[in-house]
């Protein structure tokens, strides 16, 4: 079965799905010394979105963005950036984005400020005034005011990062390429992070790869998800969750419990049924890869015995860790 | 967003000079807007004019302390050149500012000709220009009177020349290697191969080497003296070959340098 769920959602168009697309590759594809690091890959960006591109450990989001700038090449497949080939424009697209790599990394004799001088130099070559103006609001923007003319060799993790996030935005970027960006810091940097790539969506498109998935459901408006190199989830976040959540049911019966999970386990639609037991009551969550038919017939199958009743019944509101988590799951599974 | 975007002029450059001229302009400031140029100034300083002074001291005559020099600076210089450049391809490398800035609009080339004309001028300046005009100083303050300038600083060139090879030699080979080791070995192995081929009775093959590549410049070979020293004195030189292939070597090995980098993934 294919559980990319993209065809589905991309059916249904709303605002961000109506805008021009920022980044497009068909089956872009990379192999490392025999090692498929990343399956031929078909995803989209849309202007003005903030796109979280997830997936676990070695899923290949770094080196998708490496692709992406040119950092590396692709084994097969291809790729666009505002319309520009990957390959064939790259000068003209690194022109036009701003790039916070994983684990950012800048010569540590400079300043903060020399170091925003220093990446500001490759975009613009005057007035001096004005970029020293662009210099100083940016580090304003990230909170570093305070330290621009100190060694970026005394910073910290954080410090780092949010320099990371100046230098990338510095050039007013027309998309925002972010490898990464709140892992290095405590929860307060994380939330100046998401606050900084809200304030920054108006002018700009944001793509960005994480881990941590409570930052995606607050900022992101679509999402991405890979595992293991393939594309395994694809679309605005409503809809992602509403997958999570249309699949998903609660359960809670009194009486005998064993009939009633042995009958539902042999129905063909239903994937899995976690049990959780309270209060002499059984409750179970149960997830469905036909959530029409699961609504009309999880609580009659349930009944049907005569041996239990039926406490609670609905369906199960998902965030987006847990509807990510089974998306990997049933990937790895499927594998 | 405050700062008048429409006001801001844009780079212009485009092809392989993308991003060259700040590149350059931050090579430039590591090299002599923190200690580093003080630091390699005082260093040869030490180590070449000091041991010219040594030599002196020790009653050596004036004009063979002055040979000391060249030959000091055949040896340590290559060996502080190599150990420098290599560290600017493959420390950025591998600490991730290589990658960093490669996704600015600097092209691959650029990147490696900004560290080639930054290195190549700063060890112009701190470590053939400055000793050498020291050197000049030292020869006539002790009595060695004539020398001629024009002579003294094409010798100097050929100093640099030498420098200019092992170089553009390392910059080839920190992009063809991941690791110091075979970067190390190579030049080093190639410098001290000249070293020892000066003190070897000579043979077809060495003495085919010392033809086409630059160990003459600073070395001796059996009974001549190093073409710069000669050069300085304005005595005939035994052979001109070196002259004429040391540029095409450093043209070839900045070819393949630019070859290499443009498809080395980060």
């Amino acid at each position: 079965m294919d559980t990319t769920f993209k065809p589905q959602l991309m059916n249904d168009l709303n605002f961000i799905e109506s805008q021009p697309q920022v980044i497009q590759t068909i089956g872009l594809s990379k192999t490392y010394k025999g090692v498929q690091a990343l399956q031929p890959l078909n995803l989209e960006v849309r202007e003005h979105s903030i796109c979280g591109f997830l997936g676990p450990n070695g899923a290949g989001k770094t080196t998708t963005i490496k692709l992406l700038l040119g950092l590396a090449r692709p084994t097969s497949g291809s790729g666009q950036i505002f319309g520009l080939d990957i390959l064939g424009a790259n000068d003209e697209i690194r022109r036009r984005v701003g790039y916070l790599a994983q684990d950012p990394r800048f010569y540590e004799y400079m300043s903060a400020r020399e170091t925003l001088r220093f990446t500001a130099g490759f975009f613009y070559e005057g007035p001096r005034q004005t970029i020293e103006e662009r210099i100083a609001e940016t580090l304003d923007l990230v909170g570093l005011s305070d330290k621009a003319d100190r060694p970026v060799k005394g910073f910290s993790g954080g410090e780092r990062q949010r320099l990371g996030i100046a230098q990338a935005q510095v050039n007013y970027p027309d998309l925002l390429i972010l490898d990464e960006p709140a892992a290095a810091l405590d929860p307060i940097g994380r939330k100046d992070v998401l606050e900084v790539m809200e304030r920054l969506r108006k002018h700009t498109t944001i793509f960005y790869s994480t881990h941590i998935l409570d930052d995606v459901q607050r900022v992101s408006d679509t999402v991405i998800i890979l595992n293991h190199g393939t594309l395994v989830a694809q679309g605005p976040i409503e809809e992602v969750l509403a997958w999570g959540q249309a699949s998903v049911f609660n359960l809670t019966v009194q009486g005998d419990a064993a009939a009633v999970e042995s009958r539902l386990r042999s129905l063909p639609w239903v994937v899995g049924m976690e049990m959780i037991s309270k209060n002499g009551r059984v409750s179970w969550q149960i997830r469905v890869s036909d959530p029409e038919q699961a609504e009309a017939q999880l609580v009659p199958l349930a009944l049907a015995g005569g041996g239990a009743t039926v406490c609670e019944f609905g369906r199960r509101s998902q965030n987006l860790e847990e509807v990510f988590m089974n998306i990997v799951k049933e990937n790895n599974h499927e594998r | 967003m405050n700062a008048e975007l429409s006001t801001l002029v844009p780079r212009r450059a485009r092809g392989w000079r993308m991003g060259l001229a700040n590149m350059l302009a931050k090579e430039i400031f590591s090299w002599w807007r923190t200690r580093r140029w003080w630091v390699q100034c005082l260093l040869w300083l030490v180590l070449l004019n000091g041991a010219v002074e040594l030599n002196i001291m020790g009653d050596f005559p004036v004009s063979q302390a002055g040979m000391s020099f060249f030959l000091m600076a055949g040896l340590a210089l290559p060996i502080a050149v190599v150990s420098l450049t290599q560290d600017s391809i493959l420390g950025e490398r591998h600490a991730g500012t290589a990658a960093w800035v490669l996704s600015k609009p600097l092209r691959r080339p650029a990147f490696l000709l900004s560290k080639l004309i930054a290195y190549a001028l700063g060890f112009l300046v701190t470590g053939c220009l400055l000793p050498g005009a020291v050197l000049y100083l030292q020869l006539t303050l002790h009595g060695m009177q004539g020398i001629p300038v024009l002579g003294f600083a094409a010798a100097l060139g050929l100093c640099f020349l030498n420098l200019l090879f092992y170089m553009t030699l390392t910059l080839m080979l920190a992009t063809l290697f991941d690791g110091r080791g075979p970067i190390l070995g190579i030049s080093l192995g190639i410098l001290l191969t000249g070293l020892f081929c000066g003190l070897m009775p000579p043979t077809r093959l060495t003495h085919f080497l010392v033809e086409i590549l630059p160990w003459r410049f600073m070395f001796l070979f059996g009974p001549d003296n190093p073409l710069a020293a000669l050069v300085a004195t304005g005595a005939p030189l035994p052979t001109v070959i070196p002259l004429i292939t040391i540029l095409p070597w450093c043209l070839l090995f900045v070819g393949v340098a630019v070859w290499r980098i443009r498809r080395e993934e980060f």
